[in-house]
């Protein structure tokens, strides 16, 4: 059964990046997580610590250094060329010169062979995140709001195992990220995917795990698990309740923690 | 926006005061300060030259026709040579690194230096006059390609691995489309060298086109038919950047408007 066993599942996965010197610099260290269907995992950490780049890793883009990725207990190199993975990036990945509905097809490019499946497909997503109506228009004349939620279609569309979402509201002003954050709750309430979701935002990530997972500074490893037990469907008023406040009091004191053992508020 | 916004009846106005005062001020430099018609012939005398050559003797044609051909010839031969390899040069870094000091040397190298020895090579005919106008073309083409190619934004490619894109469709649908604005302005480049490329192929030794026509004209001291040939090859000129205009219009209408919108 697919509820037992984890979708994902990381086991001492470690990367590194080739640095200026002869040693390769090493981006993260010892990552074991594993992530049960439906679960909304995020992941929160000071600067810099390689919170996207585990995204990276977990997707294919960066190779890991060490350990191993199982998606539903196999071996990810080896589940091959299937899409599993949709990826929403922080911002400015729409392609300018595609329209909505273009950019949401961009994914089903050459998976789904019958195009006007395809198109029924891209619209169904559209009109999921809100954009009913705004098939046709092209980024530039689209808010940052929901340029966003062509990319969040984009990466539904292709029907994926596991949706990464990386610091995808950093760019947008504080009221729309707010109203973001309400959106990608009753999307994902829709939906059921499982979730990896990055962000520097405690509250954020609160509002809408079932698990926050700390890192550490760099090298990445993950420090501490907090999970999430406030009870669904949330809204806004969760965000007031005590028990809210005092897991965002938390997670903030185990990030305090660890940027004060990395040597100061200054460095990182 | 540097002047707030211009309504399109405002700036067409002003393009066409501009126009009327650059000739005003011709006429005046002709018949005012000049006045003499064998050095300077004033834009009136140049219209009566250009209405006879077209409408009375249509003597004019024969030249347009034969420039016409050897621009089309080289300009087209230059795009189905320079856009393709222009791309595997920027796909492949071996390739470039290899080819780039000719590309170099021959792009910043004048142009019109190598016209006599192709003519020594191809003879005074066609052949050696579209091969001026293809070498003309082909490198700012060739260039503003792989440029374009070299400058697409990181995050798209990115994009392409994540959704699992063929090479092909890397290519089809993020590749060519982000470079296509700067292939477009390579084009638009390769009209103004193309047509300077005809301008030259036809002085040395031609029969006939407009080239020809301006050099003999000079020659004998016909100063409004060395106009009227000057005026023409301009005509060409801002014809070949409307339809590359029409072209980018049509082709990257997300770019539609630019920072004066």
């Amino acid at each position: 059964m697919t509820t037992t066993r984890p979708v994902l599942e990381l086991r001492n996965v470690g990367a590194t990046f080739p640095g200026t010197g002869k040693e390769p610099v090493q981006i993260l260290t010892n990552i074991n997580l594993s992530v049960r269907e439906g679960e909304f995992v995020s992941i929160v950490g000071p600067s810099g610590c390689g919170k996207t780049t585990m995204l990276r890793v977990v997707n294919g883009l960066m190779p890991a250094s060490s350990g191993e990725i199982l998606i539903d207990g196999e071996a990810a190199g080896q589940v091959g060329d299937q899409l599993l993975m949709g990826f929403v990036f922080q911002a400015a990945s729409l392609l300018p010169w595609r329209t909505s509905l273009k950019n949401v097809l961009l994914g089903l490019e050459g998976r789904v062979h019958d195009g006007r499946d395809a198109d029924e497909i891209a619209r169904k997503y559209l009109d999921l995140v809100g954009l009913t109506g705004f098939e046709n228009h092209y980024p530039h004349q689209l808010s940052g709001g929901m340029q966003q939620r062509v990319n969040l279609a984009r990466a539904l569309a292709v029907n994926p195992r596991i949706l990464l979402m990386d610091e995808p509201f950093a760019a947008l002003d504080a009221q729309t990220r707010s109203f973001m954050q309400l959106e990608l709750l009753r999307i994902w309430t829709q939906t059921r995917k499982t979730v990896i979701f990055v962000t520097h935002m405690i509250a954020e990530a609160v509002l809408l795990s079932d698990r926050v997972i700390v890192f550490s500074h760099r090298p990445g490893t993950i420090r501490a698990e907090c999970n999430v037990s406030l009870p669904r469907p949330r809204d806004m008023d969760t965000k007031s309740s005590p028990q809210f406040l005092d897991l965002e009091k938390q997670i903030w004191k185990q990030i305090e923690e660890e940027v004060r053992d990395a040597g100061g508020f200054g460095q990182s | 926006m540097v002047d707030g916004r211009v309504s399109a009846t405002a700036r067409t106005i002003l393009r066409l005061s501009s126009v009327v005062a650059g000739l005003l001020g011709w006429h005046y430099l002709a018949v005012v300060v000049v006045k003499d018609g064998g050095v300077l012939a004033s834009p009136l005398e140049v219209l009566a030259r250009a209405y006879e050559m077209t409408v009375v003797t249509g003597e004019l044609y024969p030249h347009l026709f034969a420039s016409s051909m050897i621009f089309f010839y080289g300009f087209g031969l230059s795009l189905i040579v320079a856009v393709p390899l222009g791309f595997v040069l920027a796909s492949t870094r071996l390739a470039w690194d290899y080819a780039n000091p000719w590309i170099t040397a021959a792009y910043t190298a004048p142009g019109v230096a190598f016209a006599p020895i192709l003519l020594f090579w191809f003879g005074i005919g066609t052949g050696s006059k579209v091969a001026i106008v293809f070498l003309a073309c082909s490198f700012p083409v060739l260039l503003n390609v792989y440029h374009g190619m070299r400058v697409v934004n990181r995050e798209y490619v990115e994009l392409a691995r994540c959704y699992r894109l063929t090479r092909w469709a890397l290519f089809r649908h993020i590749l060519l489309p982000a470079s296509l604005p700067f292939i477009l302005a390579g084009v638009r480049l390769a009209v103004g060298r193309g047509l300077t490329g005809v301008a030259v192929a036809e002085w040395f030794g031609a029969s006939e086109g407009l080239g020809y026509l301006i050099f003999f004209a000079g020659q004998t001291l016909n100063v409004p038919t060395l106009f009227v040939g000057v005026a023409v090859f301009t005509g060409l000129g801002i014809a070949g950047f409307e339809i590359v205009r029409q072209v980018e219009k049509y082709a990257t209408p997300w770019l539609a408007g630019g920072p004066w919108k």
